[in-house]
């Protein structure tokens, strides 16, 4: 138990106005585990919440948010475009008035 | 890839009799691909349903979204849609559902924002003559003074945008917040009451059935981006139903994000 047991946690994020983003995992010997992101955000391609998940799983359970953001940012194939679940470095509290992401 | 019109398009207007929630969500599948692959011209699908339903987004928990014992309860079948974007509840009746499918050219170097209002200028313009002053609200959003209209999504498949649109004609609302576990939380955050029994903008705002309604959206179409009559191919039809069976209807799919 303790340190090395395994914690089922379960995290939402609605951005005001904007879309849900749920976050459930396990944390087993202080590692991520079982990660599953999931809501009504977009993504293309849709193989890109495969990617997330995996690339979370296994991170530390202390790892910040700065530092799992830029995991993601850089692991992401440039052509991967989102709406309403960005990664960024500083806290996501507000809703994008305009997105970068366009249409290749 | 050079940048397109709409006039650019030969138009096909697929309006055909009601289908299940599993074949609607191969057939927007299946066209899209053939858009994308140059065997099908650019093609607007209005929807007709032929049992209730809830429709998740690609990207939803299906337990977090889903009661499903109350689904259950109620006869509604749930299933998983191919874009992303948040739940839908459909009785047939209730929803006007629309499929647009086009090559990428139609939004090639438009931002998702740009997209989407770009995809349904036309029933703003549609619901503008129907007496409803109606708006885009970023991103997937059609609202009005009377409330939200409709939602939208888009999914990019082969060289294709599939831009879909469920729009709230007359709701039940007792039964939705039943079955759809943030239905609560997503109401009071679109403006509307929780208390409210029906969400009917459409049906309350223009004062006609529901087949008028989208009569006079197909003509307004029509008229300004030029549309014919088509029908399903037998091989379109074949390759859906085959998809529905295998995917759109399997436990697998659906749990695809449990």
């Amino acid at each position: 138990m303790g340190s090395v047991g395994k914690r089922t946690m379960h995290g939402e994020y609605k951005m005001p106005g904007g879309k849900l983003v749920v976050i459930d995992l396990d944390v087993f010997n202080g590692r991520l585990a079982n990660v599953q992101l999931s809501g009504d955000f977009f993504l293309e391609p849709d193989s890109a919440l495969l990617a997330i998940n995996a690339m979370l799983t296994g991170q530390p359970a202390h790892a910040d948010e700065a530092t799992l953001a830029t995991t993601l940012h850089n692991a992401l194939p440039a052509d991967v475009m989102m709406y309403g679940v960005s990664p960024c470095a500083a806290p996501c509290t507000r809703v994008p008035t305009h997105d970068a992401h366009r249409v290749a | 890839m050079m940048r397109t019109e709409w006039r650019d398009h030969d138009w096909k207007l697929i309006h055909t009799l009601p289908q299940s929630p599993s074949l609607h969500m191969a057939l927007d599948d299946v066209l899209t691909h053939e858009v994308g692959a140059g065997r099908r011209p650019a093609t607007l699908r209005i929807w007709e349903w032929a049992a209730p339903a809830v429709v998740i987004g690609r990207f939803q928990s299906l337990r977090n979204e889903v009661d499903a014992e109350a689904a259950q309860r109620h006869g509604i079948q749930v299933v998983r849609r191919v874009s992303g974007g948040g739940a839908m509840f459909i009785e047939p009746g209730n929803t006007i559902t629309y499929s647009i499918y086009a090559p990428l050219s139609l939004i090639k170097d438009m931002s998702f924002q740009e997209a989407y209002a770009f995809m349904d200028a036309w029933v703003i313009a549609a619901l503008g003559e129907l007496g409803i002053k109606a708006w885009y609200q970023p991103l997937n959003d059609i609202t009005s003074a009377g409330g939200k209209i409709a939602g939208a999504a888009q999914a990019h498949r082969g060289g294709a945008v599939l831009h879909h649109v469920t729009m709230a004609y007359d709701i039940d609302t007792t039964k939705m917040l039943d079955v759809l576990r943030i239905g609560r939380e997503k109401l009071s955050d679109k403006g509307t009451t929780s208390a409210a029994k029906r969400i009917d903008p459409l049906r309350s705002q223009t004062g006609l059935p529901r087949k008028a309604v989208i009569a006079r959206m197909i003509a307004i179409f029509r008229r300004l981006h030029g549309l014919s009559d088509d029908c399903l191919q037998a091989g379109e039809l074949a390759d859906a139903e085959a998809l529905a069976q295998s995917k759109f209807a399997s436990a697998t799919w659906l749990a695809d994000v449990p």
